[in-house]
């Protein structure tokens, strides 16, 4: 189902786990890699000097020292590429990581972006006053799906068995369960639908009562079968599920409670985050938490 | 060798020659060769005959080393007032000297001109307003320069920059294609959120005719689509060229006026070609003071203005705001401490003092200003002008010089500095950096747009 | 000796001297260039005349100026000196008298103890400009030989006259002493950086043309000089 998948990584240890998955997906998928890194930042003005996340060293950039890069990773990668089983083209470049990232992903059109992680350079001062994370700029504008490993996940795309959708019943939502079905079809594993009801006080401004609660449950119930049930045809292996609480702090444990290896969910925020709090936004706190790969689909 | 590969007295004309320019890292060889180029005195001795005509000559004759300019330069301020940093004696020492032998100057003279030039002067023109006799060390510096460049000691990223501008018309390496490609992917990225959402591509006699920094296509196009929201909501009538789209200058950092020439001739073209009836800028200092202050004389046009009436952004951004085009949600105002920085290039050098502070008006909640002191055409550069934050060779110079804005901007205890100025605010970004005194800063757009009241016509519908 | 310094030099000093200031001047006008100097001087008359008296105005006004008021020491010796430098020579009684009689015309004059003390202003602010010098060290770093040169010239037919006034020694020989530095200071008027008494007034002109039309003046800002 993806032919091509555009791995972003930072080709260190951060991505190690993402890199597991990413190269298990093409070689299961047939599928071709391409390995992105973002050097770094170009600082500097209109100079030629970037703060090269890797080393942590401001370098002079120029096309002999991009192909060095561009080798490195390759290095980096020597054991997955070693038996050549992976069909893999690298590439190395120069910008905002969430920008290159998807101007990458406009030029080769990938089925799916792999996130590696950062090597904690959105700490770093010259990304504070671009707002939102790296995450979250991806997930908002990126053409097709993306999958974020944050934890070790053994093998992955052999050997899905649960896949939890989290909805929040938006139209990207609705995307998002097109999506979870068609993997759970294809690799034939039980598919959890699962809505958190927002309850957290700053959402509704004061609490709700328990008849209010229990009867948006209810209707929550209602939707999921009308919007997702009724379009899973026969299949009967899935389960359904309305919770009320935080919605990511839900979702993490509902996943655990299921065993999910991947969480399916649609990043649906559309503004940035501003202020850029540590809290960041529902989805970010879910991939930060939760135990398997989480994929977020926005359109 | 009087002459070397990278490093001689030829401009950049070719894409070759550019690329392998900029494969000589950090101009490790430029440098070496400067070491033993050649002083073509002759030549000169017969510019400086052309060029320098009274005004100068009389400014570098009647200084009465009074030393009067000396505490306005940010740059004798914040290295401890070293005399050897007085504006007076700065100017005196590389183009007196010069004029006083006939340029018969040595390769060692010519280094320690070109690092006056460029890493002693930002080319405020701050000095000039405290002169008793109006004698403006900024534009002798900017007149330096072009001297320096025409003998080839001009540091190695102005020398790219400058060829960037012969050979694609833009400061980087962005094509006309890459340019219109970039903003039409802004806008699709955008137009979920904003129907209607669009970039009209060179579209004749429009109201507004939009020109750019390269960088914003290059590194930042997020400025290209806010600046798309921001007059689509305003419901104006704009277009962007295809060519002459570039604003930004930087061969004037250099001081090859003939790349200048060039460039501004480009964008002066788009607007013959596609007659708007005013052409906006984006929120760039030099940029604006390139095309539209400067850039009327290097082409050669005797009433010193654009072909089409030109103004900067803040000045369409205020405008816009003041009659009521883009309507702010007052709620959404800036409810945090902040600061503007003025920019030299169209405060101090094109009287565009109050239209930012009627732009804060509008958008800070009341309360939350603060004036940085001294402000307005007085204000200090931000320590990175006149091409100082990208000249790798300076780098120790410039941080130093980003003190002067550091204790300026601590001083007001605002948390946020806006920046209409893409040179300012990679000086503070700069500073941030350095000296970690937690500040955020940013252009205006985006903090307009977080507070907008998206109009009807643009909702996106659920 | 005397008739020869107060006839024949007198006229060739004053002559040098006027028609010095004028030439240069004009010739001042004549290399501004639009395109070099980047300001549209021709294209826009009025706003640059406007720009030019108000760049001027501000400046002769003692602290009408930021620059000025950033430097208040400067400034009061600066203002005392220049006061006495342009009003002493111009007014005092004993120059209208001579004027009147070379001339046929005279200015109206200042009474004599206003002279004594200007003259006394001058003197004693040149010594604290000359302290100036040599106390700050970005000053210093500047001055050479040639502005003492110019300070020597521009107080000597002060410190001349004083003697004179006060009869210190040979009355006859400081008189003379007086007028023949008087006249070289007229000598010098065109040809060193005194001729700044006039391009003063040309360079500030410019500036304030400049500011008046290219930096903002066209925009109605007002340089806030
Ligand atoms: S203030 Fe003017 S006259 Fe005085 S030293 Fe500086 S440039 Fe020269
Ligand atoms: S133009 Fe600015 S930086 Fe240059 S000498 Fe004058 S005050 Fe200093
Ligand atoms: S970068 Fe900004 S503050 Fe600095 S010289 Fe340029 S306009 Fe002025």
């Amino acid at each position: 189902m993806f032919k091509k998948i555009l791995f972003a990584t930072s080709a260190t240890e951060a991505s190690d786990h993402a890199a597991r998955v990413a190269f298990n997906m093409a070689g299961t998928l047939k599928a071709h890699l391409n390995l992105f890194h973002v050097l770094g930042v170009p600082t500097r003005g209109f100079s030629q000097v970037v703060f090269d996340v890797k080393t942590k060293k401001e370098v002079s950039v120029d096309d002999e020292y991009i192909s060095w890069v561009e080798e490195e990773v390759k290095n980096y990668y020597s054991n997955q590429l070693a038996d050549g089983v992976v069909d893999c083209s690298i590439k190395a470049s120069v910008g905002f990581p969430h920008r290159e990232i998807l101007r990458q992903a406009r030029e080769i059109e990938p089925d799916l972006i792999i996130l590696g992680g950062t090597t904690g350079s959105d700490e770093d001062s010259v990304y504070k006053s671009s707002t939102g994370s790296t995450l979250q700029r991806v997930a908002k504008a990126a053409p097709c799906p993306i999958l974020v490993v944050n934890r070790s996940a053994a093998s992955f795309w052999g050997g899905l068995s649960n896949i939890v959708f989290g909805t929040d019943f938006s139209k990207a939502s609705d995307k998002a369960f097109d999506f979870a079905l068609k993997i759970a079809m294809s690799l034939n594993c039980e598919l959890h639908l699962f809505h958190a009801l927002d309850i957290s006080s700053t959402h509704m401004g004061m609490s709700m009562s328990q008849d209010e609660i229990e009867q948006k449950i209810r209707e929550a119930y209602r939707k999921i079968r009308f919007k997702y049930v009724s379009r899973m045809k026969d299949r009967k292996n899935y389960s359904m599920d309305v919770w009320e609480g935080i919605p990511y702090v839900e979702i993490v444990k509902y996943s655990r409670e299921k065993h999910a290896d991947l969480i399916v969910m649609a990043h649906n925020s559309r503004k940035l985050d501003i202020d850029g709090s540590k809290i960041g936004s529902n989805m970010e706190q879910v991939i930060m938490r939760a135990g398997c790969p989480v994929i977020s689909v926005n359109r | 060798m009087p002459e070397g590969i990278f490093c001689n007295k030829k401009p950049i004309e070719t894409e070759e020659a550019l690329t392998a320019l900029l494969g000589d890292t950090s101009g490790a060889q430029y440098y070496k060769e400067m070491k033993s180029l050649d002083v073509d005195s002759k030549l000169l001795w017969t510019t400086i005959q052309n060029t320098c005509k009274s005004r100068i000559r009389t400014w570098l004759e009647i200084c009465a080393h009074c030393g009067m300019c000396a505490d306005s330069c940010f740059l004798y301020l914040v290295n401890d007032r070293d005399p050897k940093q007085v504006p007076a004696y700065k100017i005196q020492s590389t183009l007196g000297e010069i004029i006083k032998r006939k340029g018969n100057v040595d390769n060692k003279f010519m280094h320690m001109a070109m690092e006056t030039a460029w890493a002693k002067c930002t080319c405020c023109n701050r000095c000039g307003m405290y002169c008793p006799h109006g004698i403006d060390m900024g534009i002798m510096f900017g007149y330096l320069r072009g001297l320096l460049y025409q003998q080839g000691f001009v540091p190695w990223e102005l020398k790219i920059g400058a060829g960037m501008h012969r050979v694609y018309r833009a400061q980087m390496d962005v094509s006309e294609e890459e340019f219109v490609e970039t903003f039409q992917w802004m806008v699709e990225e955008y137009e979920e959120e904003y129907p209607g959402l669009a970039v009209p591509v060179d579209v004749e006699n429009a109201d507004i005719m939009y020109t750019v920094n390269a960088r914003e296509v290059k590194h930042y196009p997020e400025d290209l689509a806010e600046a798309a929201i921001l007059f689509h909501a305003a419901g104006e009538n704009w277009t962007v060229p295809s060519k002459g789209w570039e604003q930004t200058s930087l061969a004037m950092f250099a001081g090859d006026w003939a790349a200048c020439k060039m460039q501004v001739e480009n964008v002066y073209a788009a607007m013959e070609r596609l007659k708007p009836k005013r052409m906006v800028g984006t929120e760039c200092g030099h940029a604006h003071r390139a095309t539209v202050v400067e850039g009327p004389y290097w082409a050669g046009r005797k009433d010193g203005k654009p072909p089409a009436e030109s103004i900067h952004y803040i000045e369409w951004l205020a405008e816009a705001l003041r009659e009521g085009k883009l309507k702010i949600d007052p709620e959404r105002r800036i409810k945090v401490p902040v600061t503007l920085q003025d920019s030299c290039n169209y405060v101090r050098n094109h009287g565009l003092r109050e239209t930012a502070r009627e732009i804060l008006s509008y958008i800070v909640e009341p309360g939350y200003y603060r004036e940085m002191s001294p402000n307005r055409e007085h204000n200090y550069c931000c320590g990175g002008g006149g091409g100082f934050n990208g000249i790798g060779l300076f780098r120790p110079q410039r941080n130093k010089g980003l003190i002067t804005k550091r204790d300026q901007i601590l001083a007001t205890g605002a948390k946020l500095v806006i920046a209409p100025c893409h040179n300012c605010w990679d000086a503070i970004r700069d500073l941030e950096e350095e000296f970690e005194i937690g500040i955020k800063w940013s252009f205006l757009k985006p903090l307009v747009i977080s507070m907008l009241e998206i109009p009807d016509h643009m909702k996106p519908e659920e | 000796m005397y008739e020869f310094i107060t006839g024949f030099m007198f006229w060739l000093a004053l002559g040098v001297c006027l028609t010095g200031v004028i030439v240069r001047t004009i010739l001042y006008f004549r290399g501004l260039q639009w395109n070099l100097d980047r300001v549209a001087y021709k294209a826009y008359p009025v706003e640059g005349f406007k720009g030019a008296i108000r760049s001027i105005y501000k400046w002769i006004l003692p602290f009408g100026t930021h620059g000025w008021r950033k430097q208040p020491f400067m400034t009061v010796i600066f203002f005392s000196f220049h006061l006495g430098a342009v009003f002493v020579p111009l007014f005092l009684l004993a120059h209208n008298l001579f004027l009147k009689e070379k001339l046929g015309f005279s200015f109206f004059s200042i009474n004599g103890g206003v002279a004594d003390f200007l003259t006394w202003l001058v003197v004693v602010s040149t010594i604290l400009i000359i302290l100036r010098r040599i106390a700050l060290p970005e000053v210093r770093i500047m001055t050479n030989w040639y502005d003492y040169l110019i300070i020597l010239i521009s107080v000597a037919p002060f410190v001349t006259g004083l003697m004179a006034r006060y009869q210190v020694g040979d009355y006859s020989f400081w008189l003379l002493a007086h007028i023949i530095s008087g006249e070289i200071l007229l000598f010098a008027i065109p040809f060193t950086k005194l001729s700044h008494v006039f391009l003063f007034f040309a360079s500030r002109a410019q500036l304030g043309m400049d500011y008046g039309i290219k930096r903002g003046g066209l925009k109605g800002t007002k340089m806030a000089w």
